[in-house]
This record gives structure tokens, sequence and C-alpha cells, in this order.
């Protein structure tokens, strides 16, 4: 199997300007925050962004004016509330948005896995999602039933970035037994072209053996792995971390403004050069593990 | 007797008289404070009540949980919270909760929403200047969509205020009975649409002139103007007003001692 292991700096630098990534995770759990950073960090813009349901992530690529376009079921900040950054470049004309529904969202995620062009769906009819732009939805008739039924269009896309539980330098990323399971990751990383991951923790490949049948994403389907403890920190990753309350409110506090969001980013993204030097901000990696750590935590 | 009550407390009792026996309920994620409590909170603590009462096998969805341990509510409602709540059991991919969905497997759904117009069409994704162009962004679509094409009752939950009923909605999230006179027939959904729409001052149904608004009962104590000055339009109205009836001091005692003592669900 070929190594797939490498830095986090070199994979991003692999994504050029203008790129579509479709990007894992839901509003709290699992987004990869970690690759978001280096993004900034990297300046890498003119960006358009698919997600399922999502919120912090495209919010700081916002804020650092990097994001183009989104399209997903959801971007916010939970019980934080709106997404600050995203709402005021969507209201100012600087971030286009495509809104769909949860069914015609995961449509398309599951047409390009499949490698179809489209998929039919009945959620849309009558709604204005329908109308939104006729290159991506389409009132359509079932060839068989004369049924009505809205076209949406296969997600298309040049990267797909997420952040997993554990894998192996090859690649193939695991899942624990006890963990939260709403979110597309498994089909949104099915229908990838290149796949970038980071992962809480790389084990051996004789760990990953053991157990196949936790395997979500095959190596075959991956271009890069990066280990990335708290990778999707200031969110939780079910079954290893909670959310940091806090940093979340602080985020969403220093949102309320541009000034605000901008001197965030300045602080915890352009001036912390890597994903340690982020961690350190909040006191290091095992001071994050003893604040927010449920490993080995029982019902 | 009347019992002491809460607004709250009046919205569980009626939602829980909703609640078919065998029903499966669906609970979204929900978002923040007031939203939260309507519509999350208020459709989980009626569905215990109604287990409790006339509906022992209903079941409730909620996060990727089917028939999470109501008995042991969550206190907090962290990641890790969720991650180990027991339920019977976990959806493994979000794809099976919109199957679901699709395939009419939901009995009731609760809705909250920044707009609700005269026939139902609900909006939480945009809010428009007059000549159309954004105002503010807000959440998304979530799968309220989805609830309003394919569930069997959905219940609007807002607070009734002139800003959230309005003539026409901004933006259709979510169809309702129709939409700049075409009807919701046109589009052969497998679902009704909104059934009800319950506030904190009264119920309405959708019983009217081609799936308008209509006046179902005043909670005790509200007149009919302070409900009219407080919609953008006017709902119709029946010949005889009929009063919401209150919870039981019984179902009081059980919401506040057994089924959400540290007011959890029911927030604010």
């Amino acid at each position: 199997m070929k190594e797939k292991l490498i830095s986090l700096s070199e994979a991003v630098r692999r994504i050029p300007s203008g790129s579509r990534i479709a990007i894992g995770g839901s509003i709290e759990r699992r987004q990869p925050v970690a690759i978001v950073r280096e993004i900034i960090r990297q300046s890498i813009g003119n960006l358009s962004f698919y997600a399922f349901s999502t919120g912090l992530s495209v919010d700081m690529l916002a804020a650092a004016g990097l994001l183009a376009r989104s399209e997903s079921v959801y971007v916010g900040l939970f019980w934080h509330g709106l997404a600050p950054s995203f709402r005021r470049a969507v209201e100012a004309g600087r971030v286009t948005v495509g809104d769909f529904s949860e069914s015609a969202m995961g449509a398309r995620i599951l047409a390009a896995c499949s490698g179809l062009t489209f998929m039919p769906v009945k959620a849309l009819l009558g709604t204005d999602m329908a109308k939104q732009d006729p290159s991506l939805v389409k009132e359509i008739t079932c060839p068989f039933t004369g049924e009505l039924y809205v076209a949406v269009r296969a997600l298309q896309t040049d990267f797909t970035i997420m952040h997993g539980y554990r894998a192996d330098r090859f690649g193939n990323v695991q899942w624990p037994l006890a963990r939260d399971p709403d979110d597309f990751d498994q089909s949104v990383a099915r229908g990838s072209k290149r796949l970038i991951v980071t992962v809480e923790e790389i084990v051996d490949h004789a760990e990953i053996m053991r157990q196949s049948n936790l395997t979500y994403i095959p190596a075959q389907w991956v271009e890069a792995v990066i280990e990335a403890p708290f990778g999707a920190h200031p969110l939780a990753v079910d079954a290893y971390y909670d959310e940091d309350v806090d940093a979340i409110r602080a985020y969403a506090e220093a949102g309320k403004t541009p000034e605000g969001a901008k001197a965030y980013l300045d602080e915890y993204v352009r001036g912390a050069p890597t994903h340690e030097d982020y961690l350190a901000r909040f006191g290091g990696l095992e001071a994050l593990r003893r604040r927010l750590s449920v490993v080995g935590r029982v019902a | 007797m009347s019992a002491q009550y809460t607004t709250n407390e009046l919205l569980v009792a009626v939602v829980a008289r909703e609640i078919a026996n065998g029903d499966l309920v669906f609970i979204g994620v929900g978002t923040t404070d007031r939203a939260f409590t309507l519509a999350c909170g208020v459709g989980v603590v009626a569905t215990r009540l109604a287990q409790s009462a006339h509906a022992p096998d209903a079941e409730i969805y909620w996060g990727n949980l089917i028939s999470p341990d109501l008995d042991h509510m969550p206190q907090t409602w962290l990641q890790d919270t969720f991650t180990r709540w027991p339920a019977a059991s976990q959806l493994t991919e979000t794809a099976q909760k919109n199957d679901m969905l699709a395939f009419g497997r939901f009995d009731v759904s609760f809705e909250s929403a920044a707009q609700v117009d005269r026939y139902g069409n609900l909006n939480i994704t945009r809010l428009n200047h007059p000549d159309g162009s954004i105002k503010t962004r807000l959440i998304g679509c979530l799968a309220q969509t989805e609830h309003l094409a394919f569930v069997r009752k959905p219940i609007i939950m807002v607070d009734l205020k002139r800003r959230t009923f309005v003539e026409e909605v901004d933006y259709v999230t979510s169809l309702g009975h129709q939409r700049h006179g075409v009807p919701r027939q046109r589009y052969g959904l497998p679902g009704p649409g909104p059934q009800l729409c319950i506030t904190d001052k009264a119920i309405f149904d959708f019983q009217g002139e081609g799936g308008a608004m209509r006046i179902r009962s005043l909670h005790p104590g509200v007149g009919l103007d302070e409900v009219l000055a407080l919609i953008g339009f006017t709902p119709e109205v029946p010949v005889t007003l009929s009063e919401t009836t209150p919870p039981t001091a019984a179902e009081v005692e059980l919401i506040r001692t057994k089924i959400d003592p540290n007011r959890t669900l029911l927030r604010v």
C-alpha cells in the first residue's frame, strides 16, 4: 500500500485558488477546522464550499475573505447563533449561496458517489429552492408515471476535506464503535476526487487490520492523510472530546464586528503558524485533553 | 378546577393531545433559546406526557437516535451526552433519516420559523428588502422542507408576533397550502402540509378557504383583538370561538416532577 501520511501544510499547498471543495463534519462536530486554518494561513482564495450542515469552517473562510460561494443545508453556530462573518459576507454580496434542503443536498452527494449527473427529489417542489438556479435545479417529470420532480445537479468538486477519528499511514480511516453518525462523511468521501483527511491519531496498520469493519474510508479513496489531534477544535469529535464551549463563544463574540473577526484570525490562525502553535494557545494538547477528552468516560 | 400552569406547560398539553398512539415523532436538532424550547423541548415533553396517558407506544426520533431513553433525559446537551444516550437504535448515516422522511415514516414534526404566512409557507432561509434583495441571511433550510413535504402532521410552533406572521413569506423554505395562487395539489407531494400552528396566544389550523389559516382556539384569558393585532394578515375567524383546553393539575405535576424537573427542555 502506498504511504499517504504527509504534513498539514504540504497537503493544503496542493489546493489552488478557485477550487471547489466539499467539506465533511456536522454543525458541532468533526469539521476539518485545522485544514481550514491552514487554508487561511496560506491565503488560498476564491473558494467554493459544499457541505451538508456546517458553520464554523465556512464562517472562518468568510471572515478571511477567501470564500466566494457556499452550498449547504445549514450554516450557523448552533447554540451560539448565526454564523456572523458568513452572514455579513452574504448580505454584502461578497459570497453567493446555494440553498438546499437535506434530502436535496443528500441526493447531490449520492449522485456524485454513483457517477451520475443529477438525482430527482420531491421535497423542493413548490419551494424557492426550486427556482434559484436552472444550472443546479430544474423541475422534471418522471418518464414512467408523469409525476413532478425536481432534478438536482450532482455535487461537482475538485477537492474534499474532512476530519476523521483514526487512520493508518496508508489512509485507511476508521470510526469507533460508539459514535455520533448524524452526518454524510462516508458518502462525501465516496464521491470525492481528491480527498484530504486529517485524523485524531495515526495508528499501526496492524491495528486497522484487526477490525476492518470499522474502516469507513478505504485508502483507495484517499490522497493524503494527516495527523492532527484536536483537528476539529473548538468543535467536538464524538468519542474523543467535547466541544470547547468557551472557545466557540469567544469566536462568536469576536465575529460580531469585522474588526473582531480579523483580530481573532490574527491571533489564533495567522499568528499561530502551525497546528501545534494553535493548540498552544489553549495550553497545548495535554491541557486540552485534560479539559475536554471523553475517552474512557462511561455512560 | 383549573391548575396553575405556565404557557409552555399549556403548549405541552396541547401538543400531547395531538400525538396518537404509535406515532413516530420527529424532533429536530433545534437551535438557540426560545426556538429550542418551541421546536424541541415542547415536543419531547409532550411525547413523554402522551406516552404516560393515551399513547404508550408513541416514540421519538432525535439526533439520529430512535427511541432514546426519555426516562433518563440528558442534563446537558454537549456532544458526548448525545453520543452516549441509550436508545433503541441509531441510524448509521443522515441519509437514512432523509429516506425515512421521504418514505413517509414520520407522523408528527415541529417547525419553528422566522416567517409564517396565511397558507402556512415557512421561511428559515433569508429575509428580504422590499425590492427582493437580501436583508438578513438566516440558517438555510435543514430538513424543514421535508417535514412539510412528507410528514403526516407537521405542527408549526412559533410565538405570535407581527413580524413573524406575514401576508407572504420572503422566501419559501417549506411549502404550505398555496403560493401565488398555485395550490399545493399541483405538486403531488405525498404529505398533507402544515396541519396546525400553535402559538403562545392561540391555536390555528389551515381549514380556511384554499388552506388559509383559521383560528381554532384562543388560550384562556386571551382576547380575539389581542390575537389579530399580532398578525400581519387577517386569519379566518370561526363564528364561535373556543378556548384552548388547559393542562390538568396532574399533567402539570408530571411535567414538573418527572419529565422535565430541571427545565432542560422547557427552558425559556
